[in-house]
């Protein structure tokens, strides 16, 4: 029995307004669909310049729509006017961008518990979430520290809390791994991953890394180079729990990584 | 290490500013430029009578009232307009202008109007102080990061969350920056307007001074003034190293030497 999509894309297009007196740019993204199941972890891979922020920022409510439909829990969500855009959909598409966004006068505990203050929801059980969260993530100790003074990984995994604190449906990840080393970034993989097992989120998670995209998802998109659309869609049937460390050698990697390479040219 | 080398530095720049004017005085005599020492015995004489005390209080209070009728809504006025990009454009010429205009020139009507009690003193303080610090804090809430708000949207945060956790926030050290350029300006606001017309105040002690050629009483009023700067910024920036705590160490320690 196949449960109804919790997100559903239908032929979404995005141009930017053209500037006065200019030709219209061209779509950044043209006659893109997909759907997500609840529960799912979809990855979304495209080379850089692909829309995928683009498409994020529809989905977050960030951005207008220009063509297409995004229906959110069966309800269409989108808007074509800037003013009517409800960021975050009443709370419940959370956002993990590229940029960890942390409020530079915030300690890490208060930037964690940022939502959770905002929505009124600030109490003993949900700071006691957010602590078990600051644990997980190996930041105990530094919960009094202001972001200046954690190092890249750290501000990544306080952002990455921060989302799951007040535990949003749906999240969408930008690249939040993008800009620090490998070591840090397989680690910061893993501890997603864990989070990931004992929440079972529906997750889109935007990378230009394949081994990213296999190592996290249930199911990957590849993404065409601009007008954006879906070029390919590969099922990831490697089973769960997930090592990051040694995905490489797991049956099917290989496989799995070479039709996703070749989708991408 | 450094800090000590500062302080000694210092008093040598003291010394030797005092040596110029010691000779100064010498050789002008002491009618026209009264000596270090003469100044220094008068500050420490009429500050033990309570003369000084008392002029230099109302000349704080001028000065505070004025900062305080100036600065808050100049503080105010960039958030009410942060969502209104239309009227800043409105009236940012009138701004620069109100900006640009010699405030000490008003300081006749400001009497004319509101009499030469200390409602004058405290119109000319409040508007020295309105323009330097609203358009520090205009500049303050236009370098916010657009990021951080679509941030807290998703989040869940309503406009007045927004402007008062990540606006406000993000706007505090432009307010400061603002306020240590407009302290100093608010003193001699004041005082400038003492000096116009007032029967109170250190304005009126230097007005008074220089009226029976005392220098030296002029010197000892002027040297008060000097102080209460020094003691206002000296509050300015210790209570901006409380707020901005978060800030890294490098941006505080530049400023933070006294």
């Amino acid at each position: 029995m196949a449960q109804p999509p919790l997100l559903e894309i239908k032929d979404l297009g995005k141009r930017f307004p053209a500037r006065a007196g200019r030709e219209p740019p061209p779509w950044v993204i043209q006659g893109l669909s997909f759907a997500v199941r609840p529960g799912e972890f979809l990855t979304i891979i495209g080379p850089s310049g692909a829309g995928k922020s683009t498409l994020l920022n529809m989905i977050a409510q960030i951005d207008t729509v220009t063509a297409g439909e995004i229906v959110f829990d069966g309800q269409a969500v989108n808007s074509h006017d800037p003013r009517t855009l409800q960021p975050g959909v009443d709370r419940r598409i959370g956002y993990v961008t590229q940029d960890d966004n942390l409020l530079p006068w915030r300690t890490t505990i208060d930037n964690v518990l940022f939502p959770i203050e905002v929505q009124g929801r600030l109490n003993d059980e949900t700071k006691a979430h957010a602590e078990m969260l600051v644990r997980a993530v190996g930041l105990a100790g530094y919960e009094r520290y202001y972001p200046h003074e954690l190092s890249g990984g750290m501000r990544k995994r306080a952002a990455l809390i921060r989302t799951l604190a007040y535990d949003p449906p749906m999240i969408l990840m930008d690249e939040p791994f993008g800009a620090v080393d490998a070591q840090t970034r397989m680690q910061l993989q893993a501890d997603l991953l864990k989070l990931w097992e004992l929440g079972r989120k529906t997750i889109i998670f935007v990378t230009h890394d394949i081994t990213e995209a296999i190592a996290l998802g249930d199911r990957a998109l590849v993404l065409s180079r601009q007008p954006a659309r879906i070029a390919a869609e590969h099922a990831i049937p490697i089973p769960r729990p997930r090592n990051v460390q040694d995905i490489f050698a797991l049956e099917g990697f290989a496989a799995i990584y070479e039709r996703i390479r070749a989708a991408i040219q | 290490m450094t800090r000590w080398r500062t302080i000694t530095d210092r008093l040598i720049v003291l010394v030797i500013i005092l040596a110029a004017w010691q000779i100064g005085s010498a050789i002008v005599g002491p009618y026209w430029l009264s000596s270090p020492w003469a100044v220094t015995s008068r500050f420490v004489a009429q500050m033990l009578s309570g003369e000084l005390v008392r002029h230099s209080g109302y000349t704080i209070w001028e000065s505070v009232c004025g900062a305080i009728a100036g600065g808050v809504p100049a503080v105010l006025l960039p958030f009410l307009l942060r969502r209104h990009p239309l009227m800043v454009a409105i009236l940012d010429p009138f701004m620069v202008g109100g900006y640009g205009a010699p405030k000490l020139a008003f300081a006749p009507l400001f009497i004319l109007w509101f009499g030469i009690g200390i409602e004058s003193k405290i119109a000319l303080v409040a508007s020295v102080v309105f323009f330097i610090v609203y358009f520090n804090t205009l500049a303050g809430v236009r370098a916010l990061d657009p990021k951080l708000v679509q941030m807290a949207q998703i989040a869940g945060a309503s406009e007045r969350h927004v402007a008062r956790h990540i606006v406000f926030p993000a706007a505090v050290p432009y307010i400061f920056a603002g306020l240590r350029i407009a302290v100093p300006y608010a003193i001699g606001g004041a005082i400038i307007a003492e000096l116009i017309s007032s029967n109170r105040g250190l304005g009126y002690l230097v007005q008074t001074g220089a009226m029976n050629f005392d220098t030296t009483s002029v010197f000892a009023a002027i040297l008060a003034a000097t102080l209460i700067v020094h003691g206002a910024n000296w509050m300015v920036n210790a209570s901006e190293r409380v707020l901005l705590r978060w800030r890294p160490q490098t941006a505080v320690m530049v400023d933070a030497g006294d």
